[in-house]
Order: C-alpha cells, then sequence, then structure tokens
C-alpha cells in the first residue's frame, strides 16, 4: 500500500498542474491516469494557447484569464510554446459592428490587437484568402499539449511529486464522510493496490461524473466533442481565427511541422473520439473562408476530443455552457476531502490548479503560496548541450529534439549517439525522430506501446503516418530491456490501427494514395494482416 | 508538375514511397546525402517550423533523376534548388566556387571582351591550377575545365550567309555554346539550312539561369527569366519555333521556369520549344528531314544528359542518327556522368561526381567507341574527363554527314 496525502485523479493538463503546485508548496502528491499522460482531451485540441481574444466580447473574465495565462506560460513554458503569434481576420460575410465590439473588448481586457493593412497581412501569410477585409496581430501562440505534461510532471519530480499512468482508480474509501484512499488496478499487469491519503482530487475531466460516482455523487460535466483536422505542413506561421462570434472550424493552428484546423461543438460521451466524413467537408467549407486554397492541402489524419463543460444547470449544452471552471468541495454533499475540478481551458490550466490548491491547502492548514507561474518547467539547455547536440543530430533534429526531451533524457541521447553513431538514423523521416531517441523513450518505465512513444517523441506523426516508421519503430525497440516489445506483430498492427483511425474518415487525394503504399507494404510485402492464420 | 503558385514550397504530394532515393546518382556515391526525399519535400516542412545547419543541400546535384521517377510529379529537385536559394540568404557560402560557377554568363562575357581573353583564361586556368588557386577557391584541380574560344557564337553567326527559308526558328545558344563551344552553334545553322530552315538568334537573350538555380541563386536567375520569358514569347508570336541545342538550356526555359516562377506567357512558348536533335525528328516525321549523307565508318556511343532524359522527349538523336549510311552507334544506358552542369567543378564534389559517372565511364571505355555523343556540353566534357574518349554533339555528326 502507497501513502500520500494528496491523490490527484487524472493525468490532462489540470490534473498535472495540480500535481506540480501541491508538489512546489511541500505536499506529498501522486497522480493517478487510466492511459497515459495526455491521452485525452489535453492532446485531442487546437494545440492553442489562447490570447483572449476569443472571449474578449463574450466572457471577458476568461479573456482577462486566457492573456495573463498566456504571459505566464509563454515564460514557464518556453519550451512547449511556439510563440508565434496570432491573426485575426473578418471575412466579407462576417459583422462589421462585431470588430467594432471585439477592438474595444479587446483593449478593455488587455490584449494587444493591433491593426495591419491587408498587405501586411498577406505578406506575413501568403496564404490568406484575399477575400479576406480587416486584420490585427494578437499575442497567440502554439503549445504542444503532450510536452507541457511531461515537463509540468518533470517539474513537479523535482519536488517529490509522482506521476502513475495507465493506473486505474477502481474505488474512493471513505470513513465517517471523510476521504481515507484510492484503490487502484495497474491495467498492463492487472495488480491492484491502494493508496492511502487524507485528500482526493478529482482532475478527471470528461470522466469527472464517473469519478464522483465511485464517491456515490453527482457531477454534471457535459461533455462537448470537438474535431480537428490536421494538414500535412504549416499553412500558416501564425495562429488564424476568424473575427466572428465563436463558431465552428474557425481557428488554424501552426503547430510543430502541422496545421490543425479545429473545431467542432457536439454533445457526446466522455470517451466519444469518433470522427466522420461529414463533418471534415463541412469544416472545410468554412476553412475555405479564411485559405482559399484549402482544397489543394493534404489534410494528414482527424482526430477529436470532448471538453468537459461544467454546468450546475444539468441542461445546459454546448457552446452555452460555461468554459469557465469550477472547483467543487464536496464535502457539502457529505464526502469530505473530495474535490472536483471541472471545465475550463487548456490555456488556463495553472490558474486552475492554483484556484483548486489554494482550497484544498487552506484545509490542510498549509500556508506555502502558489509558485507554479514564477519557475520554468525545465531548465534551458546549456549551449555545450546544445552544440553537442548540433554535433551528433541530423539537420533540424537538435533543437527538436531538446525542445521535446528536456535536459536529462537530451544528454543520455547524445550520449547514446555519441557511443553508437549509427543511432542517429532516423526512424521516423517525416518528424526527424533518431533511433537513439526512440530507444531511450521505449526504455522508459511509463511507454508500453509503440504509440506511447509516439506521444513524446512524435514518432509516426508525420506525412507517412507510420508507413515507414511502424516496422522500423517495432524493429527497433525490439530488445531484452523492453518487456513490452516482444509481440511486433501486435504492436505493428496497433500502431498502424491507430494512424488508420485518423486517416479513415479523410480517404481521398494524397492521402489514399499514401495509405495505398501503407497497405502495400503491410498487407502485401508483410502480410500482415495474414500471421494470425499461420500462428 | 507545375508547383502551386500561391503556395510555392508545396510538399504535399510527396507519399514518401522512396522511389527517388533508390533512383538517385548522388545519394547511391556518398553517405553525405540522405536523398531526394529526406532532402526534398521531408524536410520542406521542417523547414518551416525550424532554421538549422542543412549541409545536405549542397549535395543535391539538380540532376532530377529524382523528379524523372517520381510517380506523385513531386519536383523534388525544384523544392531543393528553392530550400537552398532561400538557405543561403542567411547561412555563409563555402567557397567563391559557387558564385564563379552560378554566374558562368558573366565570365564569358568578361572574357570574350578582352583581346586574346580567352588564350590568357586558358593559361590563367593552367597558372591557377599551378599555384593552388584553383583549389582555394573551391574548384577542383581534377577536372579538365571548359575552355574559352576566341569568338563567341554570336560574332561568328553574324558572319554566316543563310539562305532565307519559310520555315524559321530562334537559336537560344546558351553561355555554353557561345562562350566554350561556339562551332556547335555553327553546326546548327549549317545542319538546319541543309533542312531548309532558316536560324535566328537574339542578342538580347541571357543566360537561361540554369547554373544560378543549381548555385542557390534562384533571385538572379528570376531577372534573367524576365528578360527571357519576354522574348521568347515575342519570337512564338512572331510565327517562330524555338530551339535549343544544350538540353539544361532547354529544360529550363521550358519547364522549370514554370516550376520557379510566374511569369505570363510562359506555357504559350513552351509549346512551341524543340531541343535542336528533337526539331529534327520533328521534320523526320513530316517526311521533310533531309537524308542525303554520305557514308560514316566512325564508332560511336551516345550517352542521353539527364536534363533531355526528364524532358520527356525520347531520344531524338537515336532515333535519326542510325539513318546515316554505315553508322555504328549504340546508347550507353549508363545513367548520370556526375558533372551536373558545374556541380562536379565544385572541390569538395568531384570525388562524387567521378563516382558518379564510373559507371559511364567503364562503359565508354568497354565500347571502343572513336567517339561520345551527347546534346550537354558539361557531360561531353565528363565522358573525356572520365574515359579519355572525345565526345561530340549529334549535330556535329549530321554536320559531317552532309559532307560538309
Amino acid at each position: 500500500m502507497l501513502k500520500t496525502t494528496v491523490v490527484v485523479i487524472g493525468g490532462g493538463a489540470t490534473g498535472v498542474g495540480i500535481l506540480r503546485d501541491l508538489s512546489m508548496r511541500g505536499v506529498d502528491t501522486i497522480l493517478v491516469e487510466r492511459d497515459d499522460l495526455g491521452y485525452w482531451t489535453s492532446s485531442r485540441f487546437h494545440g492553442l494557447l489562447h490570447s483572449g481574444g476569443r472571449y474578449a466580447v463574450k466572457d471577458k473574465e476568461a479573456a482577462k484569464e486566457c492573456i495573463e495565462e498566456n504571459t505566464i506560460l509563454r515564460r514557464i513554458g518556453r519550451h512547449c510554446v511556439e510563440a508565434t503569434e496570432s491573426i485575426f481576420v473578418r471575412a466579407p460575410e462576417d459583422s462589421e459592428e462585431y470588430e467594432h465590439e471585439w477592438v474595444k473588448s479587446c483593449a478593455e481586457c488587455g490584449i494587444s490587437a493591433i491593426p495591419i493593412s491587408m498587405d501586411e497581412a498577406f505578406k506575413l501569410e501568403p496564404n490568406l484568402s484575399r477575400k479576406l477585409l480587416s486584420a490585427y496581430r494578437c499575442p497567440g501562440a502554439a503549445i504542444d499539449g503532450f510536452r507541457l505534461l511531461w515537463q509540468t510532471v518533470a517539474s513537479a519530480n523535482k519536488y517529490g511529486g509522482k506521476a502513475m499512468t495507465y493506473m486505474e482508480v477502481t474505488g474512493i474509501e471513505t470513513e465517517n464522510g471523510e476521504v481515507v484512499g484510492v484503490r487502484i488496478r495497474d491495467r498492463w499487469t492487472g495488480r491492484e493496490d491502494k493508496i492511502a491519503c487524507d485528500f482526493v482530487i478529482s482532475a478527471a475531466g470528461s470522466f469527472s461524473g464517473e469519478v464522483a460516482k465511485l464517491a456515490g455523487l453527482t457531477v454534471n460535466v457535459k461533455p462537448s466533442k470537438g474535431t480537428l483536422i490536421a494538414f500535412n505542413h504549416r499553412i500558416c506561421n501564425r495562429v488564424i481565427h476568424r473575427l466572428h462570434k465563436s463558431s465552428d472550424a474557425d481557428i488554424f493552428v501552426p503547430h510543430g511541422s502541422i496545421t490543425i484546423l479545429g473545431t467542432t461543438s457536439i454533445d457526446s460521451a466522455p470517451d466519444d473520439t469518433s470522427t466522420e466524413t461529414a463533418e471534415v467537408v463541412e469544416m472545410m467549407k468554412v476553412g475555405e473562408v479564411t485559405f482559399e486554397n484549402i482544397y489543394d492541402y493534404r489534410i494528414l489524419r482527424v482526430f477529436a476530443g470532448t471538453r468537459p463543460l461544467y454546468s450546475a444547470d444539468p441542461n445546459a449544452k454546448g457552446r452555452s455552457a460555461s468554459r469557465g471552471f469550477v472547483a467543487l468541495d464536496h464535502a457539502h454533499e457529505g464526502v469530505k476531502h473530495f474535490f472536483s475540478v471541472c471545465g475550463g481551458k487548456f490555456t488556463t490550466y495553472r490558474l486552475m490548479a492554483e484556484k483548486v490548491c489554494n482550497m484544498v491547502c487552506e484545509q490542510l492548514g498549509v500556508n506555502e503560496k502558489c509558485h507554479t507561474a514564477e519557475e520554468n518547467l525545465v531548465d534551458d539547455p546549456s549551449p555545450e548541450l546544445i552544440n553537442r547536440a548540433k554535433a551528433v543530430f541530423p539537420s533540424y533534429g537538435a533543437e527538436l529534439a531538446s525542445s521535446r526531451l528536456g535536459n536529462d533524457k537530451l544528454e543520455r541521447v547524445i550520449e547514446r549517439i555519441e557511443k553508437q553513431p549509427e543511432m542517429k538514423e532516423l526512424v521516423c523521416e517525416c518528424e526527424n525522430v533518431t533511433r537513439a531517441e526512440i530507444e531511450e523513450i521505449a526504455g522508459e518505465p511509463t511507454s508500453h506501446t509503440v504509440s506511447d512513444v509516439r506521444r513524446r517523441t512524435r514518432l509516426g506523426m508525420g506525412t507517412c503516418q507510420g508507413t515507414f516508421c511502424a516496422y522500423r519503430s517495432v524493429g527497433a525497440i525490439d530488445k531484452e530491456d523492453v518487456p513490452w516489445s516482444k509481440d511486433t506483430v501486435n504492436l505493428c498492427k496497433d500502431f498502424l490501427e491507430t494512424r488508420w483511425k485518423g486517416i479513415r474518415p479523410v480517404l481521398w487525394g494524397n492521402m489514399l494514395r499514401d495509405i495505398e503504399l501503407t497497405r502495400a507494404i503491410y498487407d502485401a510485402a508483410l502480410n500482415l494482416s495474414g500471421v494470425e492464420d499461420i500462428k | 508538375m507545375a508547383i502551386n503558385k500561391q503556395h510555392a514550397i508545396d510538399p504535399d504530394k510527396c507519399t514518401a514511397c522512396t522511389i527517388c532515393i533508390t533512383a538517385c546518382p548522388v545519394t547511391a556515391a556518398t553517405r553525405k546525402f540522405r536523398g531526394p526525399k529526406m532532402t526534398g519535400p521531408a524536410l520542406t516542412r521542417l523547414r518551416k517550423l525550424v532554421s538549422d545547419d542543412d549541409p545536405m543541400l549542397d549535395y543535391c546535384s539538380n540532376c532530377k533523376t529524382c523528379d524523372l521517377v517520381c510517380p506523385s510529379g513531386v519536383p523534388i529537385s525544384t523544392l531543393n534548388m528553392m530550400a537552398k536559394n532561400e538557405y543561403y540568404k542567411t547561412h555563409p557560402r563555402k567557397s567563391r566556387a559557387d558564385d564563379m560557377l552560378a554566374h558562368s554568363e558573366k565570365m564569358g562575357k568578361l572574357i570574350t571582351a578582352l583581346p586574346m581573353g580567352s588564350t590568357f583564361a586558358g593559361m590563367g586556368m593552367a597558372i591557377g591550377k599551378a599555384f593552388n588557386m584553383m583549389n582555394a577557391m573551391g574548384i577542383t584541380q581534377n577536372a579538365k575545365m571548359p575552355t574559352y574560344a576566341s569568338e563567341s557564337f554570336i560574332s561568328k553567326f553574324k558572319k554566316i550567309k543563310q539562305t532565307s527559308y519559310p520555315r524559321k526558328v530562334v537559336f537560344f545558344s546558351g553561355c555554353y555554346i557561345n562562350y566554350n563551344q561556339p562551332e556547335v552553334g555553327v553546326d546548327l545553322v549549317k545542319v538546319y539550312q541543309k533542312n531548309e530552315v532558316e536560324v535566328a538568334v537574339d542578342e538580347k537573350f541571357v543566360c537561361c539561369g540554369s547554373p544560378m538555380v543549381s548555385g542557390g541563386y534562384i533571385d538572379d536567375a528570376r531577372i534573367n527569366a524576365a528578360k527571357n520569358v519576354k522574348l521568347l514569347k515575342g519570337w512564338v508570336d512572331k510565327g517562330y519555333d524555338i530551339v535549343t541545342a544544350c538540353t539544361s538550356c532547354g529544360l529550363m526555359l521550358k519547364q522549370e521556369y514554370q516550376e520557379l516562377f510566374d511569369f505570363a506567357g510562359m506555357a504559350d512558348y513552351a509549346e512551341h520549344m524543340y531541343d535542336s536533335i528533337e526539331y529534327l525528328a520533328k521534320l523526320n516525321d513530316e517526311g521533310k528531314f533531309n537524308t542525303d549523307f554520305v557514308e560514316n565508318s566512325t564508332k560511336y556511343i551516345y550517352h542521353a544528359p539527364c536534363h533531355l532524359k526528364v524532358q520527356a522527349i525520347g531520344r531524338p538523336s537515336m532515333e535519326l542518327l542510325p539513318l546515316i549510311p554505315g553508322m555504328q552507334i549504340e546508347e550507353a544506358d549508363a545513367g548520370c556522368c556526375g558533372i551536373s552542369g558545374s556541380y562536379g567543378f565544385k572541390a569538395d564534389k568531384n570525388e562524387i561526381a567521378m563516382k558518379v559517372g564510373s559507371k559511364l565511364f567503364a562503359r565508354i571505355k568497354n565500347s571502343h567507341a572513336d567517339l561520345g555523343v551527347s546534346e550537354c556540353g558539361t557531360c561531353r566534357l565528363q565522358m573525356e574527363n572520365g574515359s579519355g574518349v572525345h565526345a561530340i554533339h549529334p549535330l556535329t555528326v549530321f554536320k559531317k554527314a552532309y559532307g560538309l
């Protein structure tokens, strides 16, 4: 049995934010996550660090929170944030009155919105539709969900915080109306255990209702599914917003090597990540207003996540439900020391964590204030380390790998290549991921599948969507010291299936041609579908 | 095949199938080059994201074999050249050879403008070699360099008396023929006259820009293209066809301009552009090719330049040369010669260029041919450098066959 002061349930942005916050205040904390970190909502989004501009008219409080947190995250999370800035553009079909109101609101919220001429806008972003009428530069940015989560956990680790992945909470134990522990089950080994604790904070996002049920409680989360399209390359170098009342498919975010267009809003089950061609067709129609050549750009895949919208009113739905967040102290419903934090936005994850941690600390009698805005998540790599990386990584690899890995792992990866130069071979050519990096991450105790390695390295997330890197990575991982690497057939199959899930609804044009190549390699040359029959 | 202009750097069509890597002659010759797919479409995505040292860009020779084999119509080599152009805006050049070799027209003009300039240029190169100066400039000591003619083609052309015929072409001689091998141009006029074609030239034509593009000076090439496009369009409007006797000039004017630039009229004149031998093959198709040849017992081996292959016009020389009585000619079919215009003259690339061409050199030697034949001037130099067998333009073979 493990013992700690606080158990946090849920390894999304909010959960890891709480883990880091409490750890920094000296509170013993363990985070448990049923899947991998960022498996759900915290990676299934635009990758947008809001400037607040989108909320300026409708929800000034949210807008102010966004710009404040945006400023903080650019500083403390600089290795997760691409400080691209954003451009708000108004199309002929968008209201001019709204534009005036928006400009006024941005000023009130302290969001810088600099008007630029359309000529200037087209110079900055040559692919923008020539029909657009006005443009403003705002301080939006792109943020990498996977990276932010792992780096936040890495920061918490330094203060004793601990995160356990693939650990399912099977029960919340109470005594005399007070939380005393959680029962957990390791989803890989099946081993059951218990963590004795004084407090439980549920940061389970869209699953908050299900977690609350374990303690016999009700939380009204209305999951709302948003679908997103990933394009093969950077269509723009800045986040592009439509300057109108927030709606579907009106934001493009350049995210690493790709561009993400989103999103939609449909009431859904918490685990609904399904996508349909019809949604893509509708989104493309809207997207065409911003980028008139959108149909020329290759779609890589489509994915979906659910927003954990919270409403005290169980009948509120979709975009009308509040995007703000609540921290619920369930003491009022008869379970002491059990909190749920619901709703909110990725951009304000740190603030949400701070607020809920303040409540918990007050009850714990901990007077230490929140320090999460003061310290960077990870240290900058030293110039020496970057130079060592540049000497061994292929072109464009050193900087990307150092941001992905953080200093300690970067150094270990560099050492692998220094010892064995062939380790700099690219397993994933599209995203420039070396064999050394794959082997390093695969060997970590948190990795159990090729997809786990993917989330950490971007393996298989580029143009060929696993066609070449699936068999290469399975080959590279298959080692004595990687216990889960033996079933190479199923590792390959599982990995390709996860890629296939996102490709299936957009199977046309260049992607269709690409998938035929995938089929030729895995079905024809390697006979992957026939292997079971031989067994 | 044209790139989406509005979105000029477009990696989207590549399916990563890797066929280009299996066909790339440079990848086969050196592990330092990770191949066209990687340098072209794959890294194009990352170049939009981060900036880094990119030594591989220099290894692409722009031979365009990748474009030829690509089943998806990705202009891979052009993506490489565009990346190179952008790259050197923010990174220092490795050597002065890049500039010199990319702007060969400047050098040609300078040398032919001086009295005895070509003699001094030849001596200068010999002295330069002797004193290791070429190496200091980044130019190889190992390759035979192009020599400069004492009189340019344009100057020689003015002295030729032609018979006027209704069928007229304008000849874009290009720098190599104008400054280095003017006799090829003279042969063209003689052979065309034998076929009742009147040849015009235009002194206002400038370097096509091919060496500039390969050297990563696309912005300079754009200036030249603007001038040439206007002139070429004008000639076509007057009813002229356009011929080139250098396959790189031909490819540049006909195809690469359209991939790189967005000037009006490019597609219009491109339909009227012919390689000099392709034009004769067209006459042959029309039953108008003069086959009144004298017998020729010389043994030839023909090498098709990469920049001819990528034009997708077949092998017109192998179609027409066998019409000469007694002709003994075989096609080498041994891949790229390695020189790729100016690539093989660079000190750090010469070894690669020689390795690329080794298959061709062995093929030429084993054929026991008296002469090599190829449409490309630097291919001919490389054939000589590698095999010791002198190589000539097919037009020269025809001139001889006409008893001229």
